[in-house]
């Protein structure tokens, strides 16, 4: 069997000393699979997927990226390994006073010359123009290449910036809380298409979701994950309420020591919608 | 009936020394007035006594009619577009020292948060190599910003001899300090998240620069320039004083000819150039939004 896309050992991270964000998470993601992380916020989620993506060092532990070791990675190799993972996150990830188009191009930038990218700036060439052309058709929104991004809504803006991550061509797609801030009926359109996408080009996919609904719905592995570690890792079968209720009640208990009656039933009641319904 | 009271918070304490300070604070300021009026020398009555009424009335006297000769006016040709030279060369000579200095001494793109992490963490000797360019460039923009144009000119007129150069490099050095400040203020305050986007994508920070930063900071940049240089404008004026050429010049040797009469023609031009100049700006920066 080939190398894991991703292995983890005991990684760990610490801001300023103090705040434990991720606790000694063991894990192996191989190539292929497609994984959705869930859990309450402020798990630690968001910093998982910057220690994913190369742009915080862990405080400890140890990260393989496709068998490489991370450790001591900077320069230009340090940059080959980010263009071969792509991100997207949950929204103000675009450069607003763009055009479509350069936001979509900008997926080259891990590949192109700065001279090259200049170019591109002034007069994109032809080839280009044709493949930020083929992406946009791809997440469906061809007819928005030349418009200015920051005219767009938020889930056209969403599709720029997977437009972008297919020109990036990356090995494995991260995607952080992809649909929170876009409508919940857009949500499950947005989901299926980075799910379809990665099927066709054999892409790794995990991803960070607040519903649980839609990861059970799209994603054959789940991870739970709370206080910065890994409570569960199984298939939607597997997945109980008992289990989702435990993931969420950190929440309840944290809320009943703290506050007042009626802001404990208050999380309550929002806590329920993230439930998986009956 | 009374309402139940579920829950009884008990109430926050009030912290004394948030009163203090204003209390204080103005003791300070009174202190610094009182003695600033009496250091600084101010005698309103001055102004008004028969000896400043004598002065100041020859002087407004003299100003009428202003001199609108055509003779005089075809000798101020030369000394007008030279103001508009020195200020427009100034200003270019402000940005190209500015603009560098500016993106080494932004934090956010020399050494800290989101798009250094993983480079120099773990390494003091790339910590070091991005840290010390930035704290160098901080140290150079504030000696040419804190050395003021005048000083400068004073330097520079010694250096390369009177005329319209010593007024250009003066412009150029002070406000290359300025500009230099300002640009890494607003790149700095930019939101991280569109170049934490670029950077992921395997950008360098060059790329991160021109795809990211430049475009979103662009109006900003290019209205806080437009603004110095109608502060180049005036300061060329007031730099002609000192001999670096064009009406500031012109001003000094009627005022010293007491031929009051052709300063108010001269402060009138510079007038219609400062407000023709902050026209000119208003439209550019209206069109670039």
């Amino acid at each position: 069997m080939s190398e894991p896309v991703y292995r983890l050992e005991g990684l760990t991270k610490i801001f300023d000393g103090t705040l434990t964000a991720v606790n000694g998470v063991d894990l192996t993601v191989r190539p292929g699979e497609k994984v959705a992380v869930i859990g309450p916020s402020g798990a630690g989620k968001t910093t998982l997927f910057r220690l994913l993506n190369l742009t915080v060092r862990q405080t400890a532990g140890r990260l393989w990226i496709a068998g490489q070791e991370i450790g001591d990675l900077h320069g230009a190799r340090l940059r080959e390994m980010r263009r071969k993972i792509g991100t997207v996150y949950q929204q103000h990830n675009l450069v607003p006073r763009l055009r479509v188009i350069h936001n979509v191009l900008a997926g080259h930038l891990g590949t192109w010359s700065l001279p090259q990218a200049l170019r591109s700036l002034v007069r994109p060439r032809e080839e280009d123009l044709r493949a930020a052309h083929r992406a946009l058709s791809q997440v469906g929104i061809p007819e928005k290449l030349w418009a200015r991004t920051d005219e767009l809504s938020g889930g056209q803006q969403q599709r720029v910036a997977i437009a972008r991550v297919l020109l990036q061509n990356p090995e494995v797609i991260l995607a952080d809380e992809p649909v929170s801030s876009v409508d919940p009926t857009l949500a499950h359109g947005i989901v299926k298409l980075l799910v379809e996408l990665c099927g066709t080009f054999h892409k790794t996919l995990v991803m960070n979701l607040h519903s649980v609904d839609l990861a059970l719905a799209y994603f054959p592995r789940i991870i739970g994950f709370r206080d910065g570690q890994i409570v569960f890792d199984r298939s939607p079968a597997e997945i109980s309420d008992d289990l989702l209720t435990g993931l969420y009640a950190g929440r309840l208990t944290a809320a009943s020591a703290e506050d007042s009656p009626d802001a404990v039933a208050e999380t309550v009641r929002s806590c329920t919608p993230l439930l998986r319904p009956q | 009936m009374p309402l139940p009271k579920p829950f009884e918070a008990a109430l926050p304490s009030s912290d004394h020394s948030r009163f203090l300070f204003p209390i204080l604070f103005g003791i300070c300021f009174a202190a610094a007035f009182v003695g600033s009026w009496q250091l600084a020398q101010i005698q309103p009555g001055l102004l008004f006594e028969a000896e400043g009424r004598r002065n100041m009335g020859r002087f407004i006297t003299g100003m009428f009619p202003p001199d609108l000769s055509l003779n005089f006016l075809r000798f101020l040709v030369v000394p007008f577009f030279e103001t508009i030279q020195i200020s427009v060369m100034g200003t270019v000579l402000a940005i190209a020292i500015g603009f560098p200095l500016s993106l080494l001494g932004t934090a956010s793109l020399a050494h800290t948060g989101m798009l250094n992490d993983l480079e120099i963490a773990g390494s003091p000797g790339r910590r070091l190599a991005r840290t010390l360019p930035y704290v160098l460039a901080r140290a150079v923009m504030s000696v040419f910003r804190c050395i003021p144009e005048f000083v400068w000119a004073f330097m520079f007129v010694r250096a390369v001899g009177l005329g319209p150069f010593p007024g250009v490099l003066a412009i150029g050095v002070s406000y290359g300090g300025m500009l230099g400040k300002v640009y890494s203020e607003i790149l700095e305050n930019l939101e991280v998240q569109p170049s934490e986007a670029l950077q992921a994508t395997g950008a360098s920070r060059w790329k991160i620069l021109v795809y990211g930063m430049l475009p979103q900071a662009l109006p900003q940049l290019v209205s806080y320039t437009l603004y110095r240089w109608e502060c180049a404008v005036r300061a060329s004026a007031i730099l002609g004083f000192i001999g670096a050429g064009g009406l500031g010049q012109q001003i000094e040797l009627s005022m010293r000819m007491f031929n009051f009469h052709e300063v108010v023609t001269l402060v009138l031009i510079l007038f219609l150039l400062v407000a023709a100049v902050d026209f000119l700006s208003a439209r550019a920066r209206k069109a670039i939004v």
